[in-house]
């Protein structure tokens, strides 16, 4: 059952460009892959919470992967270990393991923390999935990918071609070699979602799972703020909060997106 | 829940003074995961319209400095869904439920009104015609007074129930408009809606809000909609609902003592869900400091002049 929780700091590690929270959950606090934080950031005039997806650490303990884009994220990357954060959670649709001979991970800048989380769950369904990450160069990464290659099979991408393949995560997920019947599961840019989904055509849409990212008030389904389009003819929008973040492909419309 | 924070609003007896604000709450069923809907006062349902309807294009909100602007554009699944599954549901936990109507023309308010009354299932309907975020209906309905008092008769005629009407705190003459809509029938006012707002993403040069505009809610408008209660209730006799940034509880005994009947908190259900109920505790806790006996006393106490009659201006056992 979702609730709010007021949970303490930690440990704090810091990988290229985002940063990480380990938080201390009390016992018996349960979250799905996908799944989001609610959070209460500080700064002066701000009175919404964001949300941030969890991900895991190396250990496996729940924690947030936060990227500096805006003043709650900011403010959120400069708490230090010993203080605490005041969130509701879990909420959302999480992502849902497919029967696939072959599962493929698509990772745009800090979209990659809800992957990682998910990860971690197929490991322990004895999968090992294959992870597409993207960021704009190699300082970007950090020393994430060397903890990350022993979890799964990785692959990195920068824009300017410092490490890995130059191009995007979707540019590099282009240039693999993929079964037909692969399930896919991303999180990341707008652009990079709606590319992939065009790429997929429509039987691939029905196979990749997508966790968008929208501006939340309620986080909680409530306000339908956070309204993104959708295929059902009876519907039109679904609410990112609590129908997703993750959607299936297919259940989007991306004309409108 | 003791005798001190009931109160009588258009002739409905409700447990405390704290309602939840239209389109805040959605129909319960988001927030009763949250806290118990039994212990508020009263519940005002997310606008329903006659037919389905799908709101407006995403981006739909943005912040703003102690505030939110939001173009939701009345998103629901319509008066058949609503009355067949949300109505019956919310109205299952014993307290009061304000219907909050919306609609394109005035046959489509007076049908919804009409329907959620015979429901058996609503104590009142709110009249919804000061919404920012839709171009036909919504705030059309009130741009003069004359317009908004035949709406309201018209509802009045097939309502049989309270009606309060919502009214947007950018009216040129808030008093006339107040003053109007009470001759055409209202039993009651809810004071205010958001304020008409945008803004503008300047690193692109394009409004913020796929709807280009929306509604300012939450604490930066508090101080707009108390001068709004006051001033109405300077105005007229019948109840005020006070809304508007309410954000704890001095933020309701400020709307209480400016003429407010009842409150009802929106915004600040998205950060605390549990704030309606921190509200009633509350005032609950100043009117045992403050001596008052029954939270009715301090409805326009600040237009008779304040605490200073019999003592209730100290602290009990301060002297």
């Amino acid at each position: 059952m979702p609730a709010g929780y007021v949970a303490q700091i930690v440990e704090k590690n810091v990988f290229g460009c985002a940063t990480e929270l380990v938080l201390d959950l009390p016992r018996g606090f349960e979250a799905h892959p996908g799944q989001f934080l609610h959070v209460r950031c500080g700064g002066d005039g701000r009175i919404l919470r964001r949300p941030f997806s969890l991900t895991v650490s190396q250990r496996g303990e729940l924690a947030l992967l936060v990227r500096p884009a805006g003043e709650g994220s900011r403010w959120l990357c400069a708490r230090r270990v010993g203080e605490e954060l005041d969130f509701l959670g879990p909420l959302g649709r999480g992502f849902s393991i497919l029967d696939a001979g072959e599962h493929v991970l698509v990772a745009g800048g800090a979209g990659i923390a809800p992957l990682r989380f998910l990860a971690l769950d197929m490991r322990k369904r004895k999968l090992r999935p294959s992870l597409c990450w993207g960021m704009e160069n190699e300082e970007d990464y950090g020393t994430l990918p060397e903890i990350l290659a022993g979890e799964c099979d990785l692959s990195l991408a920068t824009r300017d071609g410092s490490a890995g393949f130059e191009g995007t995560a979707l540019d590099l997920l282009f240039s693999q070699a993929r079964t037909e019947s692969a399930a896919i599961y991303a999180c990341g840019p707008r652009d990079m979602l709606s590319g992939m989904a065009r790429w997929l055509g429509e039987a691939g849409r029905e196979r990749a799972q997508v966790s968008v990212e929208e501006r939340m008030a309620c986080g909680v389904g409530a306000c339908r703020g956070c309204a993104v389009p959708v295929t059902d003819a009876g519907a039109t929008y679904a609410a990112a909060c609590r129908e997703g973040p993750v959607f299936f492909a297919r259940e989007l419309d991306w004309e409108r997106m | 829940m003791e005798a001190g924070l009931r109160t009588e609003l258009a002739g409905i007896r409700m447990q405390n003074p704290v309602m939840v604000c239209s389109g805040t709450w959605g129909n319960g069923r988001e927030y009763a995961e949250w806290i118990d809907p039994g212990a508020l006062g009263g519940i005002i349902t997310k606008s329903v319209t006659l037919r389905p309807c799908p709101g407006n294009p995403p981006p739909r909100i943005w912040e703003t400095p102690s505030g939110m602007l939001n173009s939701i554009g009345l998103e629901n699944r319509g008066l058949a869904a609503f009355l067949e599954e949300d109505l019956p549901w919310i109205a299952g936990f014993g307290v009061p439920v304000f219907v909050n109507v919306a609609g394109f023309s005035e046959e489509e308010y007076a049908e919804v009104a009409a329907e959620v009354c015979a429901s058996g299932l609503a104590a009142a309907v709110e009249l919804n015609i000061s919404c920012p975020n839709v171009k036909k209906g919504g705030l059309h309905f009130s741009s003069s007074h004359e317009d908004a008092a035949r709406m309201v008769s018209r509802v009045r005629e097939r309502a049989d129930l309270p009606v309060f009407v919502k009214l947007s705190p950018r009216l040129n003459d808030l008093k006339g408009m107040c003053a109007a809509v009470a001759r055409a029938g209202a039993d009651g006012l809810s004071l205010v809606n958001t304020i008409p707002a945008m803004s503008i993403d300047v690193e692109r040069a394009v409004p913020r809000l796929g709807n280009v505009t929306g509604g300012l809610s939450g604490p930066a408008m508090h101080p707009v909609a108390v001068l709004a209660v006051w001033e109405a209730y300077q105005s007229v006799g019948i109840p005020i609902v006070g809304m508007g940034g309410i954000w704890g509880w001095e933020d309701a005994v400020e709307m209480i003592m400016a003429g407010a009947t009842a409150v009802a908190v929106g915004t600040v259900n998205f950060v605390d869900p549990g704030a309606p109920l921190a509200v009633v505790e509350g005032i609950r806790g100043f009117m045992t400091r403050k001596g008052v006996a029954r939270v009715g006393e301090l409805v326009g106490l600040a237009h008779r002049g304040g605490f200073r009659d019999e003592g209730k201006g100290r602290a009990p056992g301060s002297g």
